[in-house]
């Protein structure tokens, strides 16, 4: 039997062997308020490298606030209010010291609705590597904008349109664009928010295999309402409640036996 | 606890399956009592009904098995769902296992008929077909109360149908070496009894599935286990 690991330090199984993992990123008594609302609650969870964490719930649980945290996405809103601690690397990322725009580097965002830049496709990568000064010239740049496009699995289809205007593309590709312009800076975590809700199945699928190949280099945190998704993708899986993370294990063993009964009636589709 | 799924259909398609599974081990029981009417009072007529009523255990499995699938690729069934519907299937084939050692124990009416030397005395193959009937009916009442509890103690019963067999296995070795004319019937007899006590087996599978439902995790422990006819050696016996 798999035993859930709630809030314990991760494991991860290879060849048979349980070796303990250094998590990426750690949350401990996080609190979010906005204003009066006291949004999150306690929140302690650990976000492993080379892994997909799910966090699933219904609407207004806490989930995607609980994302957004991660990256300090928060901050732009004035009445919002983040207690606890959340460490990148040990490193707390609320730190007065931190540079945010370091930070988002580090941890970068996709949302639910792919939004390139009204730029040319070449521009909506070589972006954020122009800001951050990580190309030297521009043949590094272009390099970039290769090895990030194929990364996100566009390589093949905009190669020769570079100068296309990123909006030009569909749903699917505009997605895997933004995924390309968030991997050029070589970030460290990915966050993604219902990335695949404005997509078809098929394109769907396409990202979903993405996500599975970027977990090698990355650590991976998503946002989905789709529990069959989180099922497909994710290794972790954390459920969300009213603020409060009920539950967090393995995927496979939440999504077949679950141990709390919020969870369980949340996955099976059942009256709470 | 149990809340309704907020799909509606879906609870329905799930109550449908269960009830599918109920229909399908009373069946069962009745095989397997009429398999023993017709054994004990020699009647091949009732022995051909229960041959033919063979093929509806079939066909429930099938049917089972096929909603089963359909609610697996409908549904998307998680957690507790998804292990019951799984389990509906296993339920089945353990079920039509059982089915057919009804069939089996019927098909013998015919050769033990036809055998008239030896009189057996049928009283403890009627106890231990009796027993099986009613581990049947306490575990789909597990199953229909997804009671773990209940499940367990149909489990842990079927040593005694495994000790009437060992009982009925060394007596059936007595009569054989005591008269070789006997050998025929009494190994019939004692396939008869094997299929019986195979019966109780497959119940005990049943048992595990339903633990596995209701609790998520498989049954572990070391079920007492009764049958030492593989150890017997006619000379060990009086």
């Amino acid at each position: 039997m798999v035993e859930n690991m709630n809030m314990q330090s991760s494991k991860n199984e290879i060849g048979g062997q349980q070796k303990a993992i250094t998590p990426k990123m750690r949350a401990r008594k996080v609190n979010v308020y906005y204003g009066e609302n006291h949004a999150l609650k306690d929140i302690n969870l650990d976000i492993n490298p080379n892994e997909v964490t799910a966090l699933i719930g219904p609407s207004g649980c806490g989930k995607s606030t609980f994302l957004r945290s991660l990256n300090r996405m928060n901050d732009i809103i004035d009445i919002c209010r983040v207690e606890g601690t959340i460490t990148l690397d040990g490193e707390d990322i609320n730190n007065k010291s931190i540079d945010v725009v370091q930070l988002r580097a580090r941890i970068g965002m996709v949302f639910q609705k792919p939004n390139p830049f009204p730029k040319s496709i070449y521009d909506n990568i070589a972006y954020g590597p122009r800001i951050h000064g990580i190309a030297n010239n521009k043949h590094e740049l272009d390099e970039i904008v290769h090895s990030s496009l194929k990364k996100a699995g566009l390589w093949n289809e905009v190669h020769d349109r570079l100068d296309a205007s990123g909006t030009s593309l569909s749903g699917g590709q505009q997605q895997r664009l933004c995924i390309a312009r968030t991997i050029a800076i070589e970030p460290e975590v990915i966050l993604m928010d219902e990335p695949c809700s404005a997509l078809d199945p098929i394109a769907t699928a396409v990202i979903e295999e993405l996500i599975d190949e970027l977990k090698n280099r990355y650590a991976i945190v998503i946002v989905t309402h789709s529990m069959q998704q989180a099922a497909r993708i994710s290794q972790k899986t954390a459920f969300f409640h009213l603020g409060k993370l009920m539950e967090h294990g393995d995927t496979a063993t939440i999504f077949t036996n679950p141990t709390h009964q919020k969870t369980r009636d949340y996955i099976t589709g059942r009256y709470g | 606890m149990t809340h309704s799924h907020i799909v509606s259909s879906f609870d329905e398609d799930l109550n449908r399956l269960r009830t599918k599974i109920v229909t399908m081990a009373n069946l069962v029981a009745k095989q397997f009592s009429d398999a023993e009417k017709a054994l004990v009072s020699k009647d091949l007529k009732l022995a051909k009904i229960v041959r033919e009523n063979d093929k509806q255990v079939d066909q429930l499995e099938q049917e089972i098995e096929k909603s089963s699938i359909e609610l697996i690729a409908m549904r998307s069934p998680m957690a507790d769902d998804l292990r019951e519907i799984i389990s509906a299937i296993k339920i089945s084939n353990a079920l039509e296992r059982i089915g057919d050692y009804a069939k089996n124990l019927s098909k013998r009416v015919i050769v033990l008929n036809e055998t008239n030397k030896f009189d057996a005395n049928y009283a403890v193959l009627s106890q231990m077909v009796n027993l099986i009937n009613i581990m049947n009916k306490d575990v789909i009442d597990a199953y229909v109360n997804k009671s773990a509890e209940k499940a367990i103690s149909v489990w842990t019963r079927d040593i005694v149908v495994d000790n009437l067999y060992d009982t009925l296995f060394r007596e059936m070795l007595t009569y054989m070496m005591e008269n070789p004319e006997l050998i025929t019937p009494a190994t019939h007899l004692l396939f008869v009894a094997k299929n019986i006590e195979r019966a109780g087996d497959h119940l005990t599978n049943i048992a595990e599935l339903i633990y596995y439902i209701v609790e998520g995790i498989p049954l572990e422990l070391n079920r007492p286990k009764g049958d030492k006819s593989s150890e017997v050696n006619t000379e060990d016996l009086d």
